[in-house]
């Protein structure tokens, strides 16, 4: 015989009784606040990407990727392979993708990086977040996603804010990272000069854990990226569309033809972002030895 | 381990017993060869395999098991005979179709009475009120979808409020096709926002939220399902039935404009592999017999959301509560077995 050392618990149904009862009492004021966010974040960014001439987009997405490599071959060939999707037909809903995974990433950005740098700042704020940011990564997001499709309605938003939550926390592990190994020789020589607070955070600090970050921005943009399908089941436009509906179809082809336009662009933007984190540090060494030289 | 051999004796001992009193075990059956039925990504669905499977055990001896996949991944499992049987089956997938003709499987039974029904539904309280809950009818004229386009704006959609929205079926579904398909037929693309929620998941807890909140929404749903017990729905009159029409609308290699229509009522009845039905005739026989009123089955879901159990519990409810109509489904041998095995 077992003995059952096990307290019996339950909170489902308590907690589903509470999200019904938030839905009726604020539902009405979050739909609103979800539709301001649509109004004025979502929608103006979609309708750049989508109003935007294609040749634009691909010569710009061109333009960038000669910016952060100093390669012509490597810039041609991303054009070349982003204009492939267009021709695939997958072109608008490619800008749409872009466009969820951009508004995503802004947000990100914004909140995650003044985050990192109070995590790196402060230990016990660090000591309370870590565990916080353990439970975004880790939570299955289809537990959250429908209590947030009740609560916020159905589409963008909903998958905004599940993407901006399984994205934002290597941004701020790595911030807090990147700020924290930031040499303390350095950081002590700027001090003994008087900088406050805020000029040690902007001319040591922030140059200094760089590459960090942008490998933080790197990450979230490849975790934003593979939220397109988990965005398309509440209701987001985009190429997710094509891969849920060739996952209930089991029309393999237009799946696939979604999945390869998911591959390129993620290649495509995992290498300009990384090419941005290299070449700032590859700057900072030239500076660096420049200076160096001069002594 | 004195015990464990004492089981096993047990079982050996009952199982001997059990294929002894073959007047209701399938060949299928008497083989050791497990009946796998494809797990329903719907409630009601899962219901019909619930109780399918309860049958099965305790009053044909079968074993049973369930197998997990999306609509399109198990109805090509049931026709490379991989599944034997897949409830509540609608007919209406290209796979199914074409599984038919090559006579792969068979459909057997009409599960449940006047079969299904699906259309373009608005809450109760937009066309009649809710007095209890101070909601007023807004719009107290509304009959038809051809009355849409003059309540465009209770129907707001987020995005583009010059336009309703009308929330379709899921992405992929074939629903969702048919679906944008009567959007044009009816002539609302100037004024309706085709919307597709992309999971079943989604389009529900939409629809929750606008009956939690009092709030107008124009969506697509269906019976049997639970919150069609759940809440009160009112349907939109359509034009009436035409089999030339819902061709246009429902046929995929169509390419020529629709022309509008009802949709039918489908005949719901399980799909069983054609090897299947070869090796257990008392189990189609058992199919062709079961069936449950639209009442009986909303009911059992309402109460299964309701109560938070699955459809498992459910189906052991259903039985116990109305053991004289399924003891009339099945054979006398198999109600005695069942009577033997069930508790």
């Amino acid at each position: 015989m077992t003995v059952n050392i096990f307290v019996p618990m339950e909170f489902s149904s308590s907690l589903n009784e509470w999200i019904n009862s938030v839905v009726e009492t604020h539902g009405n004021f979050l739909h609103s606040v979800s539709a301001v966010l649509l109004k004025n974040l979502l929608l103006p960014i979609e309708k750049l990407f989508t109003g935007s001439p294609p040749f634009l987009i691909i010569s710009l997405i061109g333009l960038i990727a000669f910016l952060g490599s100093r390669k012509w071959m490597l810039s041609i060939g991303f054009m070349l392979s982003i204009y492939f999707i267009g021709c695939l037909g997958l072109w608008e809903k490619t800008m749409q993708t872009l466009a969820l995974m951009g508004s995503s990433l802004i947000l990100t950005i914004v909140i995650g990086i003044p985050i990192g740098i109070l995590m790196a700042s402060n230990k016990q704020v660090s000591k309370i977040a870590t565990p916080i940011l353990d439970v975004m990564q880790t939570f299955p997001l289809f537990v959250y996603m429908l209590p947030a499709v009740m609560l916020f309605s159905i589409g963008k938003v909903p998958a905004v804010m599940a993407t901006v939550i399984y994205s934002i926390p290597p941004l701020i592990r790595l911030t807090e990272l990147g700020i924290r190994e930031v040499n303390h020789e350095i950081q002590e020589a700027a001090k003994s000069f008087g900088a406050s607070y805020w000029q040690l955070l902007r001319w040591v600090n922030l140059p200094l854990a760089r590459p960090a970050i942008m490998t933080g921005i790197n990450q979230a943009t490849m975790m934003a990226l593979a939220m397109t399908v988990v965005a398309s089941m509440i209701g987001a436009n985009g190429l997710g569309e094509d891969i849920l509906g060739g996952l209930t179809n089991l029309d393999f082809g237009k799946g696939a033809a979604a999945g390869v336009a998911v591959v390129i662009l993620a290649i495509v933007i995992d290498r300009i972002t990384q090419s941005f984190g290299q070449s700032a540090r590859a700057k900072r060494t030239r500076v660096m030895g420049a200076a160096g030289g001069q002594k | 381990m004195k015990k464990l051999i004492i089981n096993t004796i047990v079982l050996l001992g009952s199982h001997l017993l059990l294929s002894a009193s073959w007047g209701a075990t399938p060949q299928w059956c008497s083989s050791d060869k497990p009946v796998k039925i494809a797990a329903i990504t719907w409630e009601s669905g899962q219901f019909y395999g619930e109780l399918a499977s309860l049958l099965l055990r305790n009053g044909y001896n079968c074993k049973t098991e369930f197998v997990t996949g999306s609509t399109a991944v198990t109805e090509a499992a049931l026709v490379s005979q991989d599944l034997q049987v897949w409830p509540e089956q609608w007919n209406r997938t290209e796979i199914i179709k074409k599984g038919i003709g090559a006579k792969k499987i068979e459909l057997v039974g009409n599960i449940l009475q006047g079969g299904t029904m699906e259309g373009w539904f608005v809450p109760e309280y937009v066309v009649k009120g809710d007095p209890e809950r101070k909601i007023a009818a807004i719009a107290p004229d509304l009959k038809s979808i051809s009355d849409l386009p003059k309540y465009k704006a209770i129907f707001a959609d987020d995005e583009d409020s010059t336009k309703g929205r009308f929330l379709n079926c899921p992405t992929g579904w074939d629903c969702e096709m048919i679906n944008s398909r009567k959007i044009k037929a009816y002539k609302l693309t100037d004024d309706y926002v085709n919307f597709r929620p992309g999971t079943g998941g989604a389009l529900d807890a939409t629809i929750a939220s606008a009956f939690a909140r009092g709030k107008p929404l124009l969506f697509y749903y269906w019976s049997p399902a639970t919150l069609m017990g759940k809440y009160k729905m009112h349907k939109l009159e359509e034009s009436a039935y035409s089999e030339a029409c819902w061709k246009t609308l429902a046929d995929k290699s169509n390419t020529n404009s629709a022309c509008p229509s009802d949709s039918p009522h489908y005949q719901l009845s399980f799909g069983v592999s054609a090897g299947f039905k070869a090796e257990a005739p008392e189990v189609i026989e058992l199919f062709s017999k079961l069936q449950l009123t639209p009442e009986m089955l909303n009911q059992v879901l309402a109460q299964a959301s309701v109560k938070k159990v699955g459809a498992d519990v459910m189906a052991r409810e259903f039985v116990k509560n109305n053991r004289q109509l399924v003891n009339s489904w099945m054979t006398s041998e198999a109600v005695g077995n069942f009577n033997k095995n069930f508790k």
